[in-house]
């Protein structure tokens, strides 16, 4: 290096920060934000891509949302399943958290509630549709001993649902609960002091203590975990495949169908688009509400 | 965002909640102990069964399958079923994928974080603000998008596999390890997770080094690169268990590539030849394999897997 | 129990992704059978060597085979030789991915097949490959679950089977099926639905399609009978969702409508039982009743670097051997599928009295095939969904039905 600045100058690098930065950059340009153009322009077209693309302007959106009734219920079946999996698990991960951040042998804890986190989805999905058989599954047999009929977990439309929902709690219980248990353990001991001192009963605590305490946490995992149920559907196409009779199609998966079965790629790109926006709609909204509260 | 070393501070508020639990204030906390490990043993057990369902029925043998009903444990426990799984399906092709790619995602992602974080986190330039929005932004975009436009810059890729300078004419990359690995080289949370760390370490070690007239290089290299050790482990523990299970995109572009199919993906495609009644302990060992790496990996490195990891994201 | 052997290919293709490219590679055939039901098929791609062209096998999943051929042929993996089934060609030929076989083997197929049977291989009059597996759809019938409830043969009208279904079926103490009188028994690609739909709705004397097939007719009177007899199974608790293709050879169903491929799987379940157990008779709707056949047939991708020694291979598989069957009819026969090749049903020793009833009926012109419309994949994964619907009770037969026909014109408008 030529310059030799006395004091320390943090533009002092020259090129090298852009040197560092440069796969970075290839990477956005090419993955980023040239499949991003990419789709805006193929929801402009119908595209069998073993032909070329022919510019339809809005058509394919105005089909998907006047004529494509089966979209709309995708859609819905993306609410219901994001909503589940955000209601359901959100607490439950935070109830969790509370008991193992105060639990002792945390090492063993931690690996038994993070093992789906390792294991491959299709995996998940497989060993659940073993475990929820109607007739000979785990869970049914074990009902059955009891002398109760279980539900048809995976046939039945409303409980397959039920279904993905609970597998998903289940797959993401353990990382959530880690996150929660991260904020709780932060937490300040004094501060816990002093509300006892100040003779706050554990209820008391728990609502206006602890909880605020958390709440970027709290925030955190509520929107990440609605965007993540919103866009997920590997865990439904190797479970239910979007069955039974649609029940649990949502549109990420319906969308991915379109292209790579039926090989209607502009139609697929506007649907994804349709779903993205919706997406980000929804968690501004929500950060936006999940903040003031705060304040 | 804080200064401090999230694993450092992880392992301290950890050691403060284990010291929390030794010292128990009154009756009403033991009553509450006893409960709660009731519920985490109950959870713990909705957690571990449907995996022993899995083993239970790897063993499963034709004879107890044929029977009416069905034998939920095996009268005769196959164990030979493991053996079956590598001589009847191409476990060692999706084997040896799965470490390939799953390697070479690892590495580069560790390689692009370390040094654009660094980038974002020591340089001031014009123009670091917006790209550190955009690595924060970028993580908002779920996947789904870019499946379609994706795969087709990679199948429209110029001058590869037999494509013309316009895209034409070839496959493009599809069909190599490269439509595997390309998409995944960079990772926004890791570069972000990378700046908070790089954020962390004091300016004077780097003006020092200046002054000694090192090359920016040798910096990065020599100085900054050993202080962030511990954060490249838990990128690369992330990652690695991550690109173990990626499916959707593995699936999307190794559908009619048989020899370029990972654990998971192979499995999913073979599912016409599991139907059959007994077949399925073939595949429920096939899946018992697929998990195995995964958890051998993590339980040798849980200690870096400390749950201040899960925080960082969150400041 | 016979030793189960091997059930993928892929293992024979690793490491050969550049078949496409290197002169020497293999032809690769893709099927969607199991390496075990290939067995037969797979010697004699091994042995085959014709001036150093030799062949690999791989497997594709029947669900996802057309999927898995289109993406493969936007990446350039594509195999050299398909065995498509024929609702898949129309769309496969529009999209250009077949090639056109040569003269030889034109006059080949037209001299040894039957006719029926070259129309499913022929689309807007051209000739695309060499007719394989045929199949029809009857009621096949455990016995020994029909004979236990006081019926010594099949039913010969649907409310006969409805009566015999009844009578079969076992709950245990919860209520659910252990043994199911009729089962409507799908596998993962709605075929379960589909076919024994089209077998009732012939044998109602109905069409799915007008003759040009601008037209869908769901909504015709026979269509909703047909579909009106499969729901009442179900509406009168004598069957329902809840079983499984692969249970009936466990032993676990008394009755479905089933094709004949169908029988290696039985036959491995029953082991010896199976020629005094197993039953095939007519679909049961009376003298007038009629049946699906479906058939595939073996092509070229019109992408291949060597379009004429894969046809030569393809003639090669189909062509009779010395004194014996080819190769595909050596397969099929193991498989219980049928083959149109007479020169194979010559070679082939006589059918045994499960597969004669299947061989009669196409013989006899009641299977009736199945129609080559243009994205059929998608228009039966549409009928498998709706039949389903109705089945579990959440529509009624004729609304579900026009909804349906609106669906499927919609699609046709697209191409006809």
């Amino acid at each position: 290096m030529e310059r030799r600045p006395k004091e320390f100058d943090p533009a002092g690098g020259g090129w090298a920060p852009w040197l560092f930065l440069s796969p970075l950059l290839v990477f956005a340009a090419l993955f980023f934000v040239l499949p991003l153009g990419f789709s805006v322009y193929l929801s402009f077209t119908r595209w069998n891509p073993l032909g070329t693309p022919d510019w339809v302007g809005l058509r394919q959106f105005e089909y998907l949302l006047t004529r494509d009734t089966t979209f709309w219920a995708t859609i819905l079946n993306t609410f219901v399943f994001a909503f589940g999996f955000v209601v359901a698990g959100v607490p439950l991960a935070l109830g969790l958290a509370f008991v193992f951040s105060r639990a002792r042998g945390k090492a063993v804890w931690r690996s038994v509630y993070y093992l789906p986190q390792l294991t491959n989805i299709v995996a998940i999905a497989y060993l659940w549709q073993f475990v929820l058989d109607d007739r000979y599954g785990l869970v049914n047999r074990l009902l059955g001993m009891a002398g109760l009929r279980g539900p048809d977990w995976l046939t039945d439309p409303v409980m397959a649902m039920i279904s993905v929902v609970m597998v998903m709690v289940w797959y993401d219980a353990g990382k959530n609960m880690l996150v929660f248990s991260a904020a709780l353990e932060a937490v300040d001991q004094e501060i816990y002091d002093a509300a006892t001192l100040d003779g706050a009963g554990a209820t008391r605590t728990l609502w206006s203590v602890t909880l605020p305490m958390i709440r970027p946490a709290f925030i955190f995992v509520t929107i990440t975990s609605f965007i993540t149920g919103m866009g997920f559907f590997a865990l439904i196409l190797a479970m239910t495949g979007g069955g039974p009779r649609g029940a649990t199609e949502v549109t990420a998966l319906y969308t991915y169908r379109m292209a790579f079965e039926d090989l209607r790629m502009g139609r697929a790109s506007a649907g994804a688009l349709i779903l993205f926006v919706i997406i980000g709609v929804i968690s501004l909204l929500q950060f936006r509400a999940l903040k003031e509260r705060a304040t | 965002m804080t200064a401090s070393d999230p694993l450092v501070a992880g392992e301290r508020a950890e050691v403060a909640a284990e010291a929390r639990v030794v010292a128990p204030r009154g009756m009403g906390r033991r009553a509450g102990g006893v409960l709660k490990y009731v519920a985490l043993a109950l959870g713990a057990l909705v957690m571990i069964l449907p995996f022993a369902d899995m083993f239970v029925g790897a063993l499963r043998g034709p004879a107890d399958v044929y029977a009416s009903p069905p034998r939920y444990f095996p009268a005769e426990p196959q164990w030979g079923v493991y053996a079956r799984v590598f001589a009847e399906l191409p476990m060692r092709t999706w084997f040896a994928n799965s470490v390939i790619v799953t390697g070479l995602i690892t590495a580069a992602q560790v390689a692009t974080s370390v040094t654009a974080g660094y980038a974002l986190a020591k340089y001031d330039f014009a123009g670091r603000a917006s790209i550190f929005r955009l690595v924060v932004g970028a993580q908002m975009f779920p996947f789904f998008l870019f499946i379609i436009p994706i795969f087709f810059i990679l199948r429209f890729a110029p001058l590869m596999g037999g494509n013309d300078i316009a895209g034409q004419g070839g496959s493009g990359l599809l069909g190599t390890y490269a439509a595997l690995c390309l998409p995944f080289v960079v990772t926004w949370y890791g570069v972000f997770l990378m700046r908070q760390f790089f954020i962390g370490i004091p300016d004077d070690l780097m003006e020092a080094a200046r002054l000694d007239g090192a090359s920016e290089y040798r910096i990065f290299r020599s100085i900054m690169l050993p202080l962030v050790k511990p954060a490249i482990a838990t990128l690369t523990l992330f990652s690695f268990v991550y690109h173990w299970n990626e499916f959707i995109w593995t699936m999307t572009v190794t559908r009619s590539a048989p020899e370029l199919q990972t654990l998971p993906v192979g499995i999913y495609l073979l599912q016409g030849a599991f139907e059959n009644l007994e077949q399925k302990s073939l595949q429920q060992a096939a899946l018992a394999i697929s998990i195995l790496p995964v958890i051998v990996v993590f339980l040798a490195l849980q200690r870096l897997f400390v749950s201040s990891d899960f925080a960082s994201g969150v400041k | 129990m016979p030793h189960r052997t091997i059930i993928a290919a892929t293992l024979v293709t690793a490491g050969t992704s550049l078949a496409a490219v290197a002169q020497d590679a293999p032809l690769t055939v893709a099927m969607h059978y199991t390496q075990e039901q290939a067995a037969p098929l797979l010697a004699c791609l091994e042995e085959y060597d014709a001036d150093g062209v030799t062949a690999q096998y791989q497997q594709i999943s029947y669900r996802d085979y057309l999927q898995t051929v289109l993406t493969g042929r936007l990446g350039g993996q594509s195999p050299d030789i398909y065995n498509l089934y024929s609702i898949w060609a129309a769309q496969m030929v529009d999209n250009g991915v077949l090639d056109t076989p040569p003269d030889d083997l034109v006059s080949f197929v037209t001299d040894s097949y039957a006719e029926g049977t070259v129309d499913a291989a022929t689309i807007d009059g051209t000739l695309w490959g060499v007719p394989t597996e045929v199949s029809a759809y009857l009621l096949v019938s455990n016995m020994a679950l029909l004979r236990e409830a006081g019926y010594d043969a099949p039913p010969a009208t649907w409310d006969e089977l409805r009566e015999v279904a009844e009578a079969v079926t076992t709950r245990n103490a919860q209520g659910r099926i252990e043994n199911a009188g009729f089962a409507i028994a799908d596998s993962s690609s709605g075929a379960g639905f589909v076919h024994p739909f089209y077998a009732l709705l012939y044998s109602e004397g109905g069409t799915p399609y007008s003759e040009d097939f601008a037209e869908a007719n769901f909504e015709s009177p026979e269509a909703v009978d047909a579909l009106s007899l499969m729901a009442g199974l179900t509406q009168d608790d004598i069957t329902d969702l809840s079983v499984d293709a692969y249970d009936f050879p466990a032993g676990g169903i008394g009755m479905m409508i089933m094709a004949n491929w169908f029988k290696s799987e039985i036959a491995a379940g029953f082991g010896d039982a199976f020629a005094q157990d197993v039953v095939a008779s007519a679909i049961p709707m009376g003298e007038e009743w009629r049946t699906l056949q479906y058939a595939f047939f073996m092509g070229v991708d019109s992408n291949s670097d060597r379009p004429e020694e894969a046809w030569a291979l393809v003639r090669h598989l189909n062509e009779p051997r010395d004194g014996g069957p080819s190769c595909m009819g050596e397969m099929l026969a193991g498989l219980g599928a049928l083959t149109a090749n007479e020169a194979d049903n010559a070679a082939l020793p006589e059918p045994d009295a499960f597969t004669a009833p299947f061989v009669a009926a196409l013989a006899e012109g009641r299977a009736i095939s199945q129609p080559n419309v243009m994205q059929s994949a998608e228009i039966e994964g549409m009928m498998a969904q709706t039949i389903e619907r109705v089945m579990a009770g959440e529509a009624e037969p004729e609304p579900a039905l026009s909804g349906l026909d609106v669906e499927v014109e919609d699609i046709l408008f697209e191409f006809y």
